[in-house]
């Protein structure tokens, strides 16, 4: 909570009234600028009114919901996107994921837990250092913090960017999902594989040839993964 | 796998029944010992009956037309002998005598002339000499009778059955009233005993086969009453085994059938009671997941709420009234126990409703274990005896509920220090145990059996406002689900150990689920690539 930090605004989709007001009313003393919507309809809305640094998502909504609402965003955005989802262990994570998602809170979520996901996701699109690297066709520039394949912008989410700049820092060497999850998610220990799966998953779709049989990200059995320069 | 298990119950039951049926006390046995007893007995008495009624019928009639025709031949040949005949005409006599129909030998013994006893035999048979009669009857013979009223003459015809060298004869004599020979025959009786042998022997043969005809019979009729029965008895295992809507088909009115409709009957109400008692668990299942369910959205929003106060109490500026500060503190604690509770209850309802999945990882166990103990800074309380390098498949969540269940419910109630120790089971393959010990009074015997039963509480006066009382419950579960399982015990030494046993991978689990198989299809992908 530094005061030269811009201050983040978000945007939170949440139908339950009370939630609302006390996610809204713990995420502003956090420090946060926070818009809300109580529809998937609003929050599309208001998205294109102002454009908010990272949203906050729940999955039950009524009307379209937010697997719905995430997908419908990531067609055109590439924002990052937390969902607060209703259980840990179920397909609503899986799917959630799979839409596009950037991380996930498990409701009853605890603002100062939900506080510390925003921060790490919005850190991500942070850049660090000014050199660039390459594999085949795939040009990774961290200055810019921007990734090109045969000369052509890939559009990617901070999660996925950062995932895939972890992996570039370590060419050739494979990172458990674990270390990943550190790296990346900031998660502590304890932090969802399925998160990396699902997010090798989307990188693949972006930057493979073919995205089945991946030739750059690839899979380490029994470890994780491991970035590997083409020959 | 389970036709194999149906064809093996089916042989087993087969082979029960087979010895059922050598039982001496089956009833199959039972009833053919019955049925062969009665057929014996009746066959036994009517052949005896016939055999000796037929036996005495030959043998009179057989001996009957031998002494008559024998006493003719006395009258008629011995008779015309002079009173002393000699021995030429003796000789004749009996040869003439035993040349009639029956076939006898003849022995005529008188006095000659001078004085001398003679005797003439047929020479029918070699050496039918007096020796060869009894004494018994030659006295009989010889013996005379007063003469009565009743008894016209002084001596008689006697007859004596004999049986020399196993071939039975009949011997007679008399002798003739007024003087003259005294005469003797032999018959040999074998025709009528081969005969009466011949006879024996058929119905000796009837006898049997009727036993036999019994015992088939018996057979039949224990076939048909045991069939039900058995049929019966394959019907009850099965509905003992759970598959409550197994039925007989009920046939005829007999006392079986009624004995099946009562059986159909039981298992019908049964059932129905089953399925009541299932509704009604499923219901209240139901009605705990929804609520716990219903209270986590208000619980979100009181939380979020809680923090806001809780750091209006931290804060230096003492933003809260002192007076009101004590209730604040109240609903800060409390509501993070609401929520643990409801997150426990939600974990217990996945289980309970088999909803609950692994999320599968490789990890490190050492490294696990000290993020465990460090995240809930236990860390001087714990003694680690763990080796890194130990890796194991599993979902790295679920060990950590495990494992801060169980070193949580040791530092409660046990105290520190807590021993955790890791170790591989080489003996029976890849299993993962991790033992928690520690240093309190242990566990009473009769709580032991409890310790992981839901909302148990050792005492009453434990203070209960520690832990919601699905903790450990909620770690067995845990394991359980990895495959595992988790034991109580005292320790020798003293303190209570928990051993928590988890294979060291977990992944056959999930594949059967068709679940969390995902890490493995990327796996194979990347194989392809390479």
């Amino acid at each position: 909570m530094g005061q030269n930090e811009p201050v983040p605004s978000l945007l939170l989709i949440e139908d339950d009234d009370a939630i609302r007001t006390a996610l809204e009313l713990s995420l502003t003393r956090q420090g946060h600028r926070v818009a809300t919507a109580a529809s998937g309809e609003d929050g599309l809305k208001l998205l294109r009114e102002q454009r908010p640094d990272l949203i906050v998502l729940d999955v039950m909504l009524p009307g379209i919901d937010g697997f719905e609402v995430c997908r419908r965003i990531r067609r055109t955005d590439q924002l990052p996107i937390i969902l607060l989802t209703a259980r840990n262990d179920d397909i609503d994570v899986v799917v959630g994921l799979e839409s596009g998602a950037d991380d996930y809170v498990v409701k009853p979520v605890q603002g100062r837990v939900l506080d510390a996901r925003i921060r790490a996701v919005l850190r991500r699109g942070e850049r660090e250092s000014s050199d660039s690297a390459a594999f085949g066709s795939l040009v990774i520039d961290r200055s810019a913090m921007t990734v090109t394949k045969n000369g052509e912008d890939l559009q990617l989410t901070p999660t996925e960017l950062r995932l895939l700049l972890e992996l570039s820092r370590r060419p050739g060497q494979a990172l458990s999902r674990q270390q990943l999850l550190r790296l990346v998610w900031e998660h502590d220990y304890l932090g969802d594989s399925r998160l990396v799966d699902a997010c090798v998953q989307r990188l693949r779709a972006k930057v493979e040839d073919v995205p089945s049989s991946p030739t750059l990200i690839r899979t380490v059995r029994g470890v994780g993964y491991r970035l590997d320069t083409p020959q | 796998m389970t036709d194999t298990q149906g064809g093996l119950r089916g042989w087993t039951a087969g082979r029960k029944g087979n010895l059922s049926r050598l039982r001496f006390t089956s009833l199959r046995l039972r009833l053919v010992v019955v049925f062969g007893l009665v057929a014996l007995t009746a066959a036994v008495s009517a052949s005896g009956i016939a055999y000796w009624l037929n036996r005495e019928a030959v043998l009179t009639r057989a001996q009957d037309a031998v002494l008559r025709d024998f006493q003719q031949e006395m009258q008629n040949r011995a008779g015309a002998l002079p009173v002393h005949p000699s021995q030429d005409e003796l000789q004749h006599a009996a040869g003439q005598m035993a040349g009639s129909s029956q076939r006898f030998s003849v022995l005529l013994v008188a006095q000659d002339p001078s004085g001398k006893t003679v005797y003439g035999n047929s020479g029918g048979i070699n050496g039918f000499a007096l020796e060869d009669v009894p004494r018994s009857l030659r006295a009989a013979v010889n013996k005379q009778q007063k003469v009565t009223d009743a008894n016209k003459s002084p001596y008689h015809l006697y007859w004596q059955r004999v049986d020399e060298h196993g071939t039975p004869y009949l011997v007679a004599g008399t002798r003739l009233i007024g003087g003259g020979p005294t005469g003797y025959m032999a018959k040999s009786l074998e025709p009528e005993a081969k005969d009466l042998n011949s006879l024996a022997w058929s119905l000796g043969i009837a006898t049997g086969l009727a036993l036999i005809g019994s015992a088939l019979l018996a057979q039949a009729a224990a076939t048909t009453v045991l069939k039900p029965v058995q049929r019966l008895g394959v019907a009850a295992r099965s509905l003992g085994e759970g598959k409550l809507d197994t039925r007989l088909r009920v046939t005829g009115t007999d006392e079986l059938a009624d004995l099946s409709r009562t059986f159909n009957n039981a298992a019908e109400a049964l059932e129905k009671r089953v399925a009541d008692m299932a509704a009604r668990d499923d219901a209240s299942r139901r009605f705990v997941a929804d609520m716990s369910h219903e209270l986590r959205t208000p619980l979100t929003a009181i939380t979020a709420v809680t923090e806001v106060l809780e750091e209006e109490l931290e804060s230096e500026a003492g933003g809260i009234d002192p007076m009101v500060e004590p209730a604040v503190r109240l609903v800060v604690s409390e509501t993070r126990r609401l929520n643990d509770l409801v997150e426990n209850l939600m974990e217990v309802t996945r289980f309970d409703a088999g909803t609950a999945r692994l999320v599968l990882d490789y990890v490190d166990i050492a490294d696990q274990i000290t993020a465990c103990i460090d995240a809930r800074a236990w860390l001087d309380a714990v003694e680690l005896d763990a080796e890194r390098g130990t890796h194991a498949r599993l979902d790295p969540r679920r060990l950590d509920v495990i494992l801060a269940n169980l070193i949580g419910n040791a530092l409660k109630h046990g105290g520190s220090p807590v021993r955790v120790s890791v170790r591989m089971d080489d003996e029976e393959g890849a299993d993962l145990v991790i033992a928690v010990r520690d240093h309190g009074p242990g566990i009473p015997e009769d709580v032991l059996p409890h310790v992981f039963d839901r909302f148990y509480k050792a005492s009453a006066s434990r203070p209960r406002s520690e832990g919601s009382g699905l903790g450990l419950s909620i770690a067995l579960e845990n394991a359980h689900i990895h495959g595992g399982e988790i034991t109580a015990a005292n320790s020798p030494d003293g303190g209570a150990v928990f051993t928590l046993r988890l294979p060291r991978d977990a992944s056959q689990l999930t594949e059967e689920n068709g679940e969390g198989t995902k890490n493995d299809e990327i796996g194979n992908s990347g194989k392809e690539g390479s």
